[in-house]
This record gives structure tokens, sequence and C-alpha cells, in this order.
């Protein structure tokens, strides 16, 4: 314990650090600055401006400010980074809320009630709790990562294959529960989504699949193309059939308070308790452990809830959780990569990238042999939350301000953002193309009354899930049985299988289920 | 995100014995990317002993959505359901316009001209767009864009057609 | 206001210059006038991008224009050096391609939409990076003889590890594999860090990576390293014995990354940007960051163009017969 204080005391050491600054201007006289606490600073603003913005990745907002880290010192660089990568996370609900456009996998379940939520005038409320319920998650996880880092560690390395296929066989189970309609349309859905993941090079034989000679294809579908295109195009383009735009003046005049009621609170508060539960753990598995985070965190909280047909209908639970979930597991991924070096996803591995032009190659050893930046960059994590918390909720009133602008003004501004989004994602104009595309798909599924959450989570999964099959099977050998004989895939199948009874056992009485939303309406 | 159910119903051209054409429709839809999806995942490698080949996924995928597509179309003729929903020509035909200017203008064009005429052709997407209005904020939008993203976030993006660059 | 005009006009004369006289020299004084863009067919981070990046850091302040980076991922680099091959040879797109993009993707895409022979100019080498032999912290051989022997006779249960098709990692283990005459089972993963993971985790058996990725994990003894596939030992990795040493000398891969041009860039431009590249490998800063990295910078006789055409020629000829059998 002792040894905890004295690291974390490093760590806040090296993030309010002062450096003296003695401009010309001056004349020889130095004023201190607290370095590193404004390239936290920054780094939470330009991530929260990259969270907002449609389709602008943090991938590719990291890559190109990586340039800018040449100049400044390691540890202030990857503070800065580092806040990039959370700071998107807490401004990717804003979209998901506002306009139903996730950002990222992350975001498309907060969307399903975070956007009911905004429809119903409470856009304030969700972003709000979104807002806390990140800065809780975020400051447990760092916690976390401080006391317990290492030994978790091991968890990261006990996951091989066969253990992250039986996970997606789970996480698919969960994007099942998450439909708020027919099971059957749902698991139609999911399978649609795995059939599009499979668009692109084959992992082991690199033969091309259904790309038909399109050089963007050949790495398949990217999320931000088929995200922006089934969710913010075909919501677009729905909101401007008829009736959209008195739709659209309901929701303005509806608006009420900005911030959650006591009962509010007093309803996320345990949600958001158990989503930083799971996040925190799932987010230590790289490879795919953080992708299922949020969806996880909302099965359980509808499953647990007293009455779970109000999910999908603005329940603030569905957007308390998986929005903690998600920032729970963005900190805690960062476990493999500070303890072993490894980078457990694209984000992490740009950040390895900005580490080794500094010099730094990060390894197992990085915790004993760089401990001012391990300890400097998770006591940073604390601070950069604290700032974003502060960031964000003056921000919800400007962003709730900006549902009034007239729908006629705004969607064509959403359709310039998105195209720019995808476009910068690639730099590749076929990737817009496609997005339009999906447009039009999301625009005959919503008519169809077909969910475009599931689909987009099962093209997330369905690589990952085909891939580590197929790796298990390499190693197996053929032998189907080591999902169920390696002890921690057989846990992840059995209550995978469980899940699965539970999600179709309401389906059974679907009939009264009907009868309910019929009297609904 | 769904239609209501039912909301504008089309005068049904389905047979009698489709209780649920809106389901109906949908499933055999689905049925017919999942033979697409056949079709173009045919030249595939199948199993290869004991190993997946590029194919075997693919065809698994489609096979199970062609079922499940069966399985909707039946739900669609059995239960009774909704009719199928009205649609639109104009928002759906000028936003897609809107989009594939954008790809087409981004690269010879520049960012600055693709933003603004993506701009105005999405506006045209509905009956409620007053010009001028449209056309001030399509300029401060445009304005806006070419300096929050080529410089605000650095990202390569080109603001002005490239033969003038030349 | 007269002012402007003036330049107006003066930028049309010299525009109507460069049109009258599109010879090499008349360009090539001018060049360059504003900011090149240089492709890298990488994800940023990773090595060809760090070192892309730290070199052109340098060759921005010599040619006193701005170097953008823009990472087009795809196929193994194919996407991003077929959209190079097709972009103007003027020097202002340049790309950083390695060993897999302009010499391996000849053998291992049949469909290639490019050569890199026939539709690049060769500008200057950047720097190599040795290829080592890794293997799980508990597999059995001790060095690289007993790991020899002990693959060949348990070629059907080992796991090698790889990247992705057509990585430096697979590239450069099927070149080993062939060597050894031996087919093992290649496991694939999405990248050198899942890769690396497993091999970590000790779910595969061996691997062979690029020494950016491997000297941290080989030094906090996660891993082990049975050999280095270059001539010298890596400063590094002083304790790693060379291929050589170790008892096969036939191993030899460095995974080189270089920069090219599209077809038909000026002479006189090439020659600048070489010029460029080669003082950059000068600088004490620039050679600090890229040794730190485990990578082995070119010597004076290696950095002409002349030399990165043979190179890709020699290399294209080393990595066909290896994997054309890959293919099929």
């Amino acid at each position: 314990m002792g040894d905890l204080f004295s690291n974390l005391g490093l760590g806040f050491g090296v993030v309010f650090q002062l450096v003296q600054w003695s401009p010309a201007f001056l004349g020889g006289a130095s004023i201190p600055i607290p370095v590193n606490i404004l390239l936290c600073l920054i780094g939470a603003l330009v991530g929260t401006l990259v969270g907002v913005l449609p389709g602008i990745g943090t991938i590719a907002t990291v890559a190109m400010l990586l340039p800018i880290t040449f100049g400044l010192p390691p540890v202030g660089a990857l503070i800065m980074l580092a806040g990039i990568y959370y700071g998107a996370q807490y401004g990717g609900s804003t979209t998901s809320i506002l306009v139903n456009i996730p950002g990222e996998a992350g975001s498309v379940v907060t969307a399903l009630d975070g956007f009911q939520m905004a429809k119903q005038g409470r856009a304030g409320p969700a972003l709000a709790i979104a807002a806390i319920g990140s800065f809780f998650a975020g400051c447990v996880a760092t916690v976390l990562i401080a006391v317990l880092g290492a030994p978790l560690t091991k968890l990261a390395l006990a996951f091989g294959p066969a253990e992250y296929f039986s996970l997606m066989v789970l996480g698919l189970i969960f994007a099942v529960v998450l439909a708020k309609g027919s099971v059957l349309k749902a698991i139609a859905m999911i399978v649609f989504g795995l059939l599009l993941s499979m668009v692109g090079s084959d992992i082991e034989t690199g033969a091309s699949r259904m790309a038909f000679n399109i050089p963007e294809l050949a790495d398949g579908l990217g999320f931000a193309t088929v995200a922006m295109g089934l969710f913010g195009f075909a919501e677009i383009i729905r909101n401007l059939d008829a009736g959209g735009e008195t739709d659209r003046k309901l929701v303005q005049e509806k608006v009420s308070g900005l911030m959650p009621t006591v009962r509010d609170l007093k309803d996320s508060t345990p949600a958001i308790l158990r989503g930083t539960a799971l996040g925190s753990i799932l987010g230590i598995l790289p490879g795919g452990g953080a992708v299922i985070a949020s969806f996880a965190a909302y099965t359980l909280e509808k499953k647990i809830s007293k009455n779970p047909s109000r999910f999908g209908r603005g329940a603030i639970e569905g957007v308390a959780a998986p929005e903690s979930a998600n920032n729970a597991a963005a900190q805690t991924s960062f476990i493999p990569l500070l303890t072993l070096g490894i980078p457990p996803n694209a984000v992490m591995a740009l950040m390895v990238g900005a580490m080794t032009i500094h010099g730094i190659v990060p390894g197992p050893q990085v915790m004993q042999k760089q401990p001012e930046l391990v300890w400097g960059m998770i006591a940073s994590m604390w601070v950069g939350n604290l700032m974003l918390l502060i960031i964000n909720l003056p921000l919800v009133g400007i962003w709730v301000r900006l549902l009034r602008v007239p729908y006629r003004l705004m969607f064509p501004a959403i359709v310039v953002f998105c195209c720019i989004g995808i476009y910068s994602v690639n730099n590749a104009p076929t990737d817009v193309m496609l997005a339009g595309g999906f447009g039009l798909l999301g625009y005959w599924l919503i008519k169809h009354d077909f969910e475009p959450a599931p689909l987009l989570l099962g093209m997330v999964l369905g690589p990952l899930m085909e891939e580590n099959l197929r790796r298990a099977l390499l190693i197996s050998r053929g032998d189907w049985s080591v999902f169920l004989t390696r002890p921690l895939s057989a846990v992840l199948m059995v209550l995978a299988a469980a899940l699965l009874v539970l999600a179709i056992l309401p389906s059974l009485r679907k009939k009264r289920d009907e009868v309910f939303v019929e009297s609904e309406n | 995100m769904n239609a209501t159910p039912g909301h504008s119903p089309v005068k049904s051209i389905m047979p009698r014995w489709v209780r649920g054409p809106q389901d109906f429709v949908g499933g055999i839809a689905l049925m017919a990317i999942a033979l697409f999806a056949l079709w173009a995942s045919s030249d595939l490698q199948g199993m290869r002993g004991f190993s997946f080949g590029a194919g075997t996924a693919p065809r698994m995928f489609a096979f199970l959505l062609l079922g499940l597509g069966a399985a909707v179309t039946v739900v669609g003729v059995l239960t009774e359901g909704a009719h199928l929903a009205k649609y639109h020509w104009r928002g759906p035909l000028f936003v897609t316009l809107a989009i594939l200017t954008f790809a087409v203008t981004i690269r010879p064009m520049g960012m600055i001209f693709a933003a603004m005429t993506s701009f105005m052709i999405a506006a045209c997407g509905t009956p409620e767009t007053r010009w001028t209005e449209t056309f001030i904020v399509g300029v401060c939008l445009t304005t806006f864009c070419s300096l929050l993203f080529p410089y605000a976030l650095g990202l390569p993006l080109q603001l002005l057609p490239s033969f003038l660059i030349r | 206001m007269k002012r402007y005009g003036r330049s107006v006009a003066g930028g049309f004369l010299a525009a109507l210059a460069v049109l009258g006289l599109p010879s090499s020299q008349a360009q090539a004084q001018a060049y360059p006038t504003r900011s090149i863009t240089m492709i890298v067919p990488f994800a940023a981070g990773g090595p060809t991008d760090v070192i892309s990046r730290i070199v052109t850091g340098h060759m921005a302040q010599t040619l006193g224009q701005t170097i953008i980076i823009e990472n087009v991922v795809g196929a193994g680099g194919t996407t991003a050096t077929t959209r190079a091959s097709r972009a103007a040879n003027d020097g202002y797109t340049l790309i950083t391609g390695h060993m897999g993009t302009h010499a391996a993707s000849v053998p291992l895409y049949p469909n290639l939409a490019y050569h890199p022979e026939k539709n690049f100019e060769p500008v200057a080498l950047l720097a190599g990076t040795p290829i080592l032999i890794l293997a799980r912290k508990d597999f059995p051989p001790k060095d690289l003889k007993e790991f020899v022997a002990y693959v060949k006779t348990n070629e059907a249960k080992v796991n090698a590890a790889h990247a992705g098709v057509g990585s430096v990692s697979n590239v450069s283990c099927e070149l080993l594999n062939s060597i050894l005459g031996i087919k093992p089972t290649g496991v694939p993963f999405n990248g050198t860090g899942p890769a690396m993971n497993a091999l970590v985790g000790g779910q595969v058996d061996y691997m062979c990576d690029q020494i950016v990725n491997a000297v941290p994990q080989i030094n906090g003894g996660t891993i082990k390293a049975y050999a280095i596939a270059t001539p010298q030992r890596n400063p590094s990795l002083p304790n790693v014995p060379t291929t050589a040493e170790a008892g096969l000398p036939a191993f030899q891969a460095q995974a080189w990354n270089a920069i090219f041009a599209p077809k038909g860039t000026p002479p006189a431009v090439v020659a600048r940007l070489n010029e460029a590249v080669v003082k950059a490998l000068d600088d004490e800063g620039v050679r600090k960051r890229l040794l730190d990295l485990g990578s082995v910078i070119p010597a004076a006789a290696e950095r002409t163009p002349a030399a990165l055409g043979a190179l890709v020629n020699k290399e294209i000829a080393k990595w066909t017969p290896v994997l054309k059998p890959v293919q099929n």
C-alpha cells in the first residue's frame, strides 16, 4: 500500500510539474507553467471535439497530432494523446444522443435510449448523466489500474483465441437482447451484419472476399462508413419524410430541465456502478474486450430491470450504464500497454509509436524503467477525467440549444460533417459513396421495421469472431472441444447459453407483448 | 428509430394471404441478399481439412441469413402485421445526390467547393428550404469547416481545386 | 492593390514559363515550391511510419517545405502503393515503400496493379529493420541449433504466429520455413501487437518479427530470441547471435524502408530528394532516433537511387521463389 501511495505521489508530482517559462518580453523574469496540466487540458479538449464530430476518429486525430508531439517531452506528449483518447469517449456520446449518430462502436448502444430521451425533450439529462457516469467510471478505473494493473495483466494473457471466440459469442447474444422488437428479426440483422463483416481479405490466405475488385473494399467495410450510413444518413432521410419537421418542432418545444432530476440520479446510480464494474473488467482484454463493454452493460441493465420494455424508449439507465462501461473500458485498456507494452488497439498502437519516436520502447519493464511516465499517465487520467466533467457539464446547455436550430438548416450541415468525417478516415471518396448506399439501406430497414443496432454490432464482432474461431481451430488442429475444455472459455459459453435462453423465453410470450405495444399507441 | 407500423399504409398490392406485407417483403429481400452473397462468395475456397477456407464463414452466414429471411417471410404470411410503409423520393434523392457530389468533387475540386455544393444540394431535400438563409448558412459552414478540419485538427484535406494549386 | 496585381501577373508569367518550358531543369530549380505529400502505406505508429516521420522531419528543413504524411492502409500496403503509382510525377507525391510493397508484393498479389520497378523511380533507402527469430519463453529449444532440430522433428505440432498475410513477419517466416524445409501451422493475427500478445501469453510457439517490437519483450524476459538475421549483431541486443554465428547463415532478412517517386519524376527532382535524405541520415539527432529503434542506417554507397533500384531488383528475385508456393 505504501508503495502505491509513493507511486501515485510520483505520478501527481509529474502531472503538477511546473516548468519555468521566461519569455523575452518579461525581461529575465520567469513564470511557472504547469505544462503537463495544460497538455492534459488540450488533449481533453481536442478529444471532446473529435468525439463530437461525426466520423472523425480518434485514430486519425492521434495520428495527425503525432508530429506535434515530437517537440514535447515524452511524458507530456503521452498525457496529451491519452487525453484525446478518453476525451473522445466523452464526446462520442453527444452525437449519439442529439442526432442518433454513433461515432464509434461503443456509442451505438447509447444512441438507443439517448436519442429517444432527446426526442422526449430530455437531451440535457441524457448528456449530463453520460458525463457524470463517465467521470465516475474513469475515476474508479484509474484507481483499478494503479492498484491492480500488474495482476490483471495475467487475465489479458490468459485469453487465447478460444476464450475470445467464446466472448464474442456471448457478445452476439448481448446484441440479441438489445433489440426492442422481434427477436427473430434482430437475429436476422445480426447475421446480416456478420455477412457484411466478411467483405474484405481473408485473414489466413489473404484471398479477397466479396470485394468485387474495389480496392477500398479490400480491407472490408469501415465502421464509420456503415454507422454513418445506417444511423446518420438514414435518420436524416427518414426525418425528411412528411412529418419530419413537425416532429422536430415538438422536440424543441418539449425541452425540459438541462440537469438530471433527483429521480434520474437515483435510477442511474446502480446502473453506473454496474456499468463501471463490467467495463473495467472487459476493458483489460485486448482485441475486442472494450468493444463489447458498452452493450454488455446495457444488456445487464435491461435484463435485471423490473420493466425491460422501458429500454429503447428513453430509459436513463440505458444511457448511464453503457457510457460508464465505455469509459471504464477506455481507461483499463491502458493496462496491457502500461504493464506489458503491448498495444491492445489501434489508438494505443499509435501511442507506442509516439513513445518509440521519443526513444522509449514500451515493454514489460516499462513500469520499472519509466516510473514517471507510467504513473504520470495514470495520475493524468484522473485529472483529465475531472477536467472533462468540468468541460462537459456546461456544454450540455450549448448542445441542447443546438437542437433549436431549424431542421432544414441542421440536416444539410450534418450531411456535410458526416461526409468530411468519413472521407477523413482513409482519404477515400469511395467510402463516402458507400456510406450513401448504406443510408438508403438504412432507410429501407427502417421502413421494414428492422433495427440497425444489432446489424452494426454483428459487423463489429464478425471479424473478431471468425478470426478467433479459426485461430483456435488451427491451434487445436480442428478439435472443437477446446471451447468447452478450456475453463475460461467454458464459463463464457455457459453464460452465453443461459443468456440466450433468457432472451428467447420472453419471445414465446410475444403475442401478449404485441398487444401492449398496440395499446400504447 | 422505427417507423410507426401502419402509419401511412400504401394500398396493398399484396395478395390476400399475405397478412404482414412488411415482414413478407423484408424477409424476401433478406433472402435475395443472402443468395447474392452466396453467388459472390462462390469463387472462394471451402474447408481445407480441419481448417476453414476463405469461403467457409461467408457461406455459413449467407445460409443462416437465407434461413432467417425465410422465417421472417413465413411470419409475414402467417401473422397479422404492418402494411408496407410509404416511401418518399425527395429526401432520399437529394441527400444521396449530395453525398455522391461530395465524393466525386472532394479530390479534384477541394473541400471548399465540395462542402458548399453538397450543402446546397442536400438542402433541396425539403420543400421548407429558404434559399437566402440556406446560402448564408452554407457559406458560414464551409468557412467553419475549412478552418476546423485542416487547421485545428490538422487533417490532410485539400481546400482548393487541384488545378489552382498546380 | 498595385502590388497584388503585380504578384498575380508575376505568378501568371511564371506559370506560363513552366508550361512553355517543361524541361526538368526549370522545374528542379523551383522544386519544391509547395508542400510535399508522403504516402505511408501503413498505419501511423508502425515501424515504417515512425521511420518516415523521423526522416521526413529533417528533410522538410533541408527542402524548406512541409512534408505531409498521409497514412493509407490496406491490402498489405498495396492500396497506397497503387495510388502512389498513379499520382502526378512532379515530385509532390512520394511514397515510403518497404520490403512488402516493393518486392514481396510481386509474387504475393498476382493481380497487382503496379510493378515496383516499372512504375516507380527509386529515390533513397532510409533504414533497414533487422528480423529476429523469436519464441515463447518456455519453448523447449535453448538455441538456434536446437530450434532447427526441434521444429523439424515436431513439424506437425508447432505453431508459428504471424501478423497477417503479406506482413513482414509472415513473409520472413515463410523464408525461414522454406530454408528449413518445413510447413508448420501458421496462425494469422491482425497486426504485430496481437501476435506478440499471443507469443507472450504462450498460445503460439514461434514467430519472426522486426526488432523494434521485440527488444523490450526480450529484455523483459517475456519471450526469447534465437538469432538476428543480419550479418552483424545489433547494438540494442548485443547478446543475440547472428544467424551466421548460430548456424543458419542462409537465413538473412531485413525489412527495409525507402522513398519512391512515381515513374517519370524528373531526375533533378529525384536528386534533390536524395540529397535531402542523405543529409537527414547524417544528422546526429536522426541517427540516434533510428538507432534507438534498432534500425540499420545504410552506408554511403547504399544511399543512391541506383543502389535502391538494384536492391529492389535483388529483393524481388529473392522473394519470388519463396512466396509463389504460398499463393496456391
